[in-house]
């Protein structure tokens, strides 16, 4: 623990303040010191307070609009229906909700193993100059601006899906999934990485010891100890890709319709929202569905995060 | 794009301020109107309202005008909610267009001639397409380009979201009113007049349609429609039917400086000078 406040020497104190008693300027000082750490403690108190207020508040307004939907279609319309047709006055999001978790769902199975393999290799695998090598590159690349990646997938991943698959336009799930595989995947490794290389080291050579191979190692040992962490970077990974905007609108298609293969243009929560939103009129039923979308996804992407934080407490209670 | 576009308007801005310093002065009182002028709503007409307004300041210092761009139907939105005075559109909001209603009490100002391309791919071989043709394509009845004198190849069909001024426009000019196909195979929305551009170049067999500025470059080419080129000089002659004029919709009759702001952007010479410079074509040469 820290030194308590009297017993720090005083000299500083001393020097500068020659004409004011000994006991007063003391006194003084603890008071202070308790006052600045008072006024700290309150500071932090209170930043956290205003972050959950904007957060209360976010929700709070979104619900509240999204709540106006249904004024005038029913909840069964809005969630069971596959018809997005707002000119027509159809507000159906089934198709739309259920590609947004198809597509997130593609992309994690993309992403995981690779990202995953990829920071075993770093920290338990590579040498010392490929670490040094590879650390900064994906640092650098969460860096990167998404639209970025959304123009690289429209110019030069579009072309080549189509002339694999023989496909007309190549928009579809699997374009937007690898373009968000590739986005989310220096930010998986990169904090996989550091749970990996947190793992203390007596784990390792306790299970050396025991004649156990390298492959042994890292599977029985290293990943459980390491899981919670490898989870909190899967969640991060995961809430950027379901968030997810500006690149996948360049790739999806942007067609509401339920996405029948990897290939037909489709649309999920973010990019029909976007599309759509600067469009429509402010006190119009499509207006509050858009709304409702944007409530959902909040849903949606709060869920996802509670279930992987279950999943990750278990385990880690198993280890 | 955007940067470019900076680019060359901070251009056109400087050679228009060198040249109508010696003019400009004399042609106006300076100063003789004050107010806040508020301009919201088309993209398409942005730079357009950008260039006027950093004139009209000039010319009189006491007006005070920001002008932003979102989506057309945007702007007699804001005009409605008392946010703008200036609501900038692609079509004629005081009447109902398909999808749109029209906006009670609002009055329609020309103030430009935007013309609209129907573009495709370089690969594609067909260089003309009737109004009945493009219904069937647009309507998923064509889905060949066989289909229309090209070669046996599925026809991509690109189309911007509902709302867009230019969608509105080509639907009722170029499709005779005809409707857009929502879903289909072989077909994709884009958010932007650059995304267009991007989707039809790099997609072959692709059709889409797009402001006539944004024509440039060999990876797509503007079509005729119904046998005419889609050039300025078909617009003005009149031959070449898909175009529109641009709107500043306001709350009733314009007044005070928003009237003031309007009629320079109406006037001759932020018609034929500014406003050609920046590829619009001038609403008095429309007959």
């Amino acid at each position: 623990m820290s030194t308590p406040v009297h017993d720090l020497p005083a000299h500083k104190g001393s020097v500068m303040q020659t004409p004011v008693p000994a006991s007063r300027w003391k006194r003084g000082r603890g008071s202070r010191v308790r006052f600045t750490n008072g006024l700290f403690k309150y500071y932090f108190l209170l930043s956290i307070l205003a972050l959950c207020l904007v957060l209360a508040l976010v929700v709070f307004f979104i619900g509240k609009t999204a709540i106006l939907t249904f004024k005038d279609i029913s909840l069964a319309d809005f969630f069971l229906s596959f018809d997005w047709t707002p000119e027509e006055d159809k507000f159906g999001a089934a198709s739309i909700i259920i590609n947004t978790i198809s597509l997130t769902a593609l992309t994690l199975v993309f992403a995981v193993p690779i990202s995953v393999g990829m920071a075993i290799l770093i920290a338990e695998i590579a040498p010392k100059w490929l670490k040094s090598f590879i650390r900064p590159i994906l640092d650098l690349l969460v860096g990167i601006p998404s639209i970025v990646y959304g123009y690289l997938g429209l110019t030069v991943l579009i072309p080549l899906i189509r002339e694999w698959s023989g496909e007309n336009l190549g928009d579809g799930l699997l374009a937007a999934s690898l373009v968000l595989t590739i986005m989310i995947l220096p930010t998986v490794s990169r904090i996989s990485d550091d749970a990996i290389s947190a793992v203390p080291k007596k784990y390792r050579e306790a299970a050396y010891a025991l004649g156990s191979t390298r492959l042994q190692v890292i599977m029985k040992v290293v990943l459980p100890a390491a899981s919670r962490g490898i989870a909190a970077a899967i969640i991060l990974g995961m809430t950027r890709a379901i968030g997810e905007t500006m690149a996948v609108v360049m790739v999806i298609g942007n067609t509401a319709q339920l996405a029948t293969s990897l290939f037909s243009p489709t649309s999920v929560l973010t990019s029909n929202i976007v599309m759509q939103i600067s469009n429509v009129e402010f006190e119009s039923t499509w207006n509050y569905a858009l709304h409702m979308m944007a409530f959902l996804l909040l849903i949606i992407s709060f869920g996802l995060i509670m279930i992987i934080r279950l999943i990750s407490r278990k385990r880690g209670d198993a280890a | 794009m955007k940067l470019f576009k900076k680019v060359s308007l901070v251009a056109v801005a400087a050679a228009v301020i060198l040249s109508s310093a010696g003019v400009g002065s004399s042609v106006q009182a300076a100063g003789s109107v004050s107010g806040k002028i508020t301009i919201n709503g088309s993209t398409a007409l942005l730079p357009l309202s950008l260039q006027a307004a950093k004139e009209f300041q000039r010319l009189n210092p006491k007006v005070k005008i920001a002008a932003s761009g979102k989506g057309s139907v945007t702007g007699p939105q804001a005009v409605k909610k008392g946010i703008a005075q200036i609501g900038a559109c692609d079509w004629d909001a005081s009447t109902d267009v398909p999808g749109f209603k029209a906006f009670a009490g609002q009055v329609a100002n020309k103030v430009a001639v935007i013309p609209f391309a129907t573009v495709v791919n370089k690969n594609v071989d067909v260089a003309n397409l009737t109004t009945d043709q493009l219904k069937g394509i647009y309507s998923g009845k064509i889905t060949n380009w066989k289909e229309v004198g090209g070669s046996n190849a599925d026809i991509v069909v690109i189309t911007r979201a509902f709302g867009s001024g230019t969608r509105v426009n080509y639907q009722a000019k170029a499709l005779g009113g005809g409707d857009i196909v929502k879903k289909a195979k072989n077909y994709k929305e884009v958010g932007s007049s650059g995304d267009m551009k991007t989707a039809v170049a790099t997609t072959p067999n692709a059709i889409g349609y797009i402001d006539l500025v944004y024509v440039t470059g060999g990876d797509l080419k503007a079509i005729k429609h119904n046998g005419v080129a889609a050039t300025v000089d078909n617009v003005i002659k009149g031959s070449y039917k898909v175009w529109s004029y641009g709107y500043y919709m306001t709350k009733g009759q314009p007044t005070g400086a928003t009237k003031a702001f309007i009629d320079y952007v109406q006037s001759k010479k932020f018609q034929e000078g500014s406003l050609k410079k920046l590829k619009f074509i001038p609403i008095s040469a429309m007959k």
